[in-house]
């Protein structure tokens, strides 16, 4: 039974190795017409379809998701494309589950398909050569075979350490105590890149700022659908003397604006103004948001289709084209801290402050 | 009747000193925790956050647990716990939702106590083998209440297909003067003064309703069980049901009773997720705490007092792993760890059990390198921290756990002969 089993990881084993060398061959062939050539444009069949496949947390985390939503809306409404589908993510669902997903929008006949979260990346790689025809994009995302580029992708990145920079400098110039935190949700480079931002924010106001920092999940996407976990961090946050928290953990936020509602104290919220978004009892909690735009890079990205010539590679939206921002919502900010923030914002943009990305 | 009385009052003195001892042991547990809190500097470990944060960790995994042992105690083996838990997660953001925080409660326990009913005619009635049910239990229950939240909250202010937010939650409350007193008291870092004040500042700041009622079942469900006719009928359906049967019991009934409690409880614990250690709803929030409850249950002994135990254990580790800086806290408890595992091993080696002790010994000095050759525990370890002392406990303590004797056993009525 054992050598039976034996054999049978070898035969596995040989059978990757075989299909690794096959696409390895593929990945060659297109190289070479990348580097000859500039992508040509991907031609859509038919009609504009488009599908959307949300993130960990999904539609109604009034963070991230949302963005991505109401960047879809605006496209609907604007363009009048007739056939949309939406799909939600599992809490802890496989890499093929998400292949699955986006193989059932193309073969469906949708032929522009959004992979919100960095978490498709590895998925639209994966799908988007056997659909030349589809225009696919990754909100937040990375070419995991840099060498083999896809013509029909457009990875659509955003500056998230120039912004949060701006609420880190935010926070440390309204903290009473001298403490802040932060909460990220998965312990990755992308949110990683939020944390630097904020510190580094936070420390060009005060050197000697205390940052406190909370990863919910090592590397489970399931932090950023995780309240429980976002309270109990910012719950702790709390306790430690921290009087404002920004958090980058989508639905989770909810649990630390629970915490900060429960503990009287502020928190920042995340992609999509949260003072508008959060509940009426929460709102009055939340002093600013890093506002990503997941919200223009899907309009955008959509337009381009219905234009007839989707986007393609890599777009990284930055504070300079205001892809990446703050917001006043609620006046919490005062005019002092909204002239400093304009103040670094024009300093980062002429070059001036280096945002690092890694913390 | 002098010699009953003689054995009456030799009973209730031995009852004495095993409770002497409990207290005394309790106490030493107390000391060493406080001194590895000052020797180590690691003041968080008995800070009235950390342990609100333990408590809160805590319920839900004590929730399912009571919900586990109410099963088998009947001897059914109800590991659907995880199933019915995220049922009731549904249940308690619908009926909040629409009809306020108690119906939200009442809806968690009904939605719980459903997917006992499943599990129930399942094994009880067509005999089905009970971990295959619980299994699929668990299935269905994610998908159904997937399909649930897609079809009710899609449409609701604050919700989305997948999550719901915006529904009220069971009032908390501070118990006046106490609390600022006993953190007043934590904030000194006194020896053992500081500790257990913060343990009772932590209990009695922002505390929950759901959080009383929590408790509150623990000591009636020991007494339900240990204290009423019907309680001990239930049991014996457990131990031995065709001896129960041939009594005139109704097995089946007894079965079934326990089970739907079984699944009240576990919905009555995604109620506390989500709406006391979140506000929010959103699609398979319960994260294994099923079966953590399950393992809470077994290494309690298949005993209320022993589940209260572990879940506090396991909620305690579960709640450190999301403070801020854990890596230290984590460190000092290594010591504390290695304290435990010697003290273990003397007592396994006065039990002359040679092989365990070495083991444990081994083991401690192992904790014991580790603390002293290091100065924080890597963030990747502490998010493990819950489910490796699971591991580890039952490793080291099941050779004394007895479960009940007809426990996931099938039962057929008749089968008595």
């Amino acid at each position: 039974m054992r050598r039976l089993s034996t054999y049978g990881v070898a035969l596995a084993t040989c059978g990757l190795i075989l299909t690794a060398c096959g696409t390895a061959a593929d990945d060659n062939d297109s190289d070479n017409d990348a580097a000859a050539a500039e992508c040509e444009t991907v031609q859509l069949e038919g009609d504009p379809q488009v599908g959307l496949a949300y993130d960990v947390g999904g539609r109604g985390d009034q963070s991230f998701n949302d963005s991505a939503y109401a960047g879809l809306t605006q496209a609907v409404s604007e363009f009048g494309i007739a056939e949309v589908t939406e799909g939600e993510a599992g809490q802890d669902e496989s890499e093929d589950i998400r292949e699955e997903r986006l193989r059932t929008f193309a073969d469906s006949g949708h032929n522009v398909i959004v992979g919100v979260g960095f978490a498709y990346s590895e998925a639209v790689d994966t799908v988007a050569p056997d659909y030349p025809n589809v225009a696919f994009a990754v909100i937040d995302g990375f070419d995991p075979t840099e060498d083999d580029v896809n013509c029909n992708v457009a990875y659509l990145g955003f500056a998230e350490n120039e912004g949060s920079f701006l609420v880190g400098a935010a926070a440390a110039l309204q903290s009473q105590t001298g403490t802040i935190g932060f909460v990220g949700g998965v312990n990755n480079t992308l949110i990683q890149k939020f944390e630097a931002g904020y510190a580094a924010g936070a420390e060009a106001v005060n050197p000697d700022i205390n940052i406190l920092t909370t990863y919910i999940e090592e590397s489970d996407p399931a932090g950023f659908g995780d309240p429980a976990g976002g309270q109990a961090a910012a719950e702790g946050q709390y306790a430690d003397g921290a009087d404002i928290v920004f958090h980058a953990a989508g639905f989770s936020g909810t649990g630390v604006f629970d915490a900060a509602v429960a503990a009287d104290k502020l928190a920042i919220g995340v992609d999509s103004d949260q003072f508008l978004t959060a509940g009426p009892e929460q709102a009055q909690h939340i002093i600013t948001s890093m506002l990503k735009r997941v919200d223009t890079a899907t309009y955008e990205f959509i337009a381009s289709a219905v234009n007839g010539e989707p986007d393609q590679g890599f777009t990284t939206f930055t504070l300079a084209d205001d892809g990446v921002g703050y917001s006043t919502s609620g006046n919490f900010l005062t005019p002092e801290t909204i002239a400093a923030l304009e103040d670094y914002k024009a300093q980062i943009i002429a070059g001036d402050i280096e945002v690092p990305t890694q913390p | 009747m002098t010699t009953q009385h003689q054995g009456f009052s030799a009973e209730v003195a031995r009852a004495r000193t095993i409770r002497y001892t409990w207290w005394l042991a309790a106490l030493a547990v107390i000391v060493v925790i406080s001194t590895v809190r000052l020797y180590t500097g690691a003041d968080r470990i008995t800070a009235p956050g950390t342990l609100r944060a333990a408590i809160i960790g805590a319920c839900p995994i004590l929730l399912a647990g009571l919900g586990g042992l109410w099963a088998e105690r009947a001897g059914i083996v109800n590991i659907g716990l995880e199933g019915q838990m995220l049922l009731g997660t549904w249940g308690a953001a619908f009926f909040a939702y629409h009809y306020g925080p108690l119906a939200g409660v009442l809806g968690a326990a009904l939605m719980g106590l459903l997917g006992g009913l499943l599990h129930a005619i399942a094994t009880v009635s067509f005999g089905v083998d009970h971990i295959i049910s619980g299994v699929a239990i668990n299935i269905v229950g994610l998908g159904a209440i997937g399909f649930l939240a897609k079809t009710t909250f899609d449409d609701l202010e604050g919700g989305g297909p997948r999550n719901l937010s915006g529904y009220s939650t069971p009032p908390e409350f501070t118990v006046p003067l106490v609390a600022d007193g006993a953190r007043s008291l934590a904030d000194r870092n006194w020896f053992i003064i500081s500790d257990v004040a913060g343990a009772i500042a932590g209990v009695t700041t922002r505390l929950s309703l759901l959080t009383v009622l929590t408790f509150v079942l623990v000591g009636v469900t020991a007494w339900v069980l240990w204290r009423t006719s019907f309680g001990l009928r239930l049991r014996s359906c457990g131990e031995n049901p065709q001896a129960a049967e041939t009594l005139g019991i109704d097995v089946y009934r007894y079965k079934y009773v326990a089970v739907l409690i079984s699944g009240a409880f576990a919905g009555l614990g995604g109620a506390y997720l989500a709406m006391v250690a979140s506000s929010s709803f959103t699609v398979g929030q319960t994260g294994g705490r099923g079966y953590i409850g399950l393992a809470a249950m077994i290494f309690g002994n298949w005993r209320p007092s022993g589940v209260l135990t572990g879940s506090l254990m396991f909620g305690y580790t579960d709640g450190i792993s999301l403070l801020s800086n854990s890596g230290v806290l984590v460190h000092a408890l290594l010591l504390l760890v290695a304290i435990g595992l010697a003290v273990f091993a003397v007592l396994k080696l006065r039990a002359a059990e040679k092989i365990t002790a070495a083991v444990m010994a081994g083991l401690s000095i192992g904790a014991f390198v580790w603390y002293f050759s290091s100065d924080s525990v890597n963030t990747s370890f502490t998010g493990m921290t819950p489910y490796v002392v699971t591991l580890f406990v039952l490793a080291v303590f099941s050779q004394r756990l007895r479960m009940p004797a007809a426990d996931g056993q099938q039962y057929r009525r008749g089968g008595a002969g």
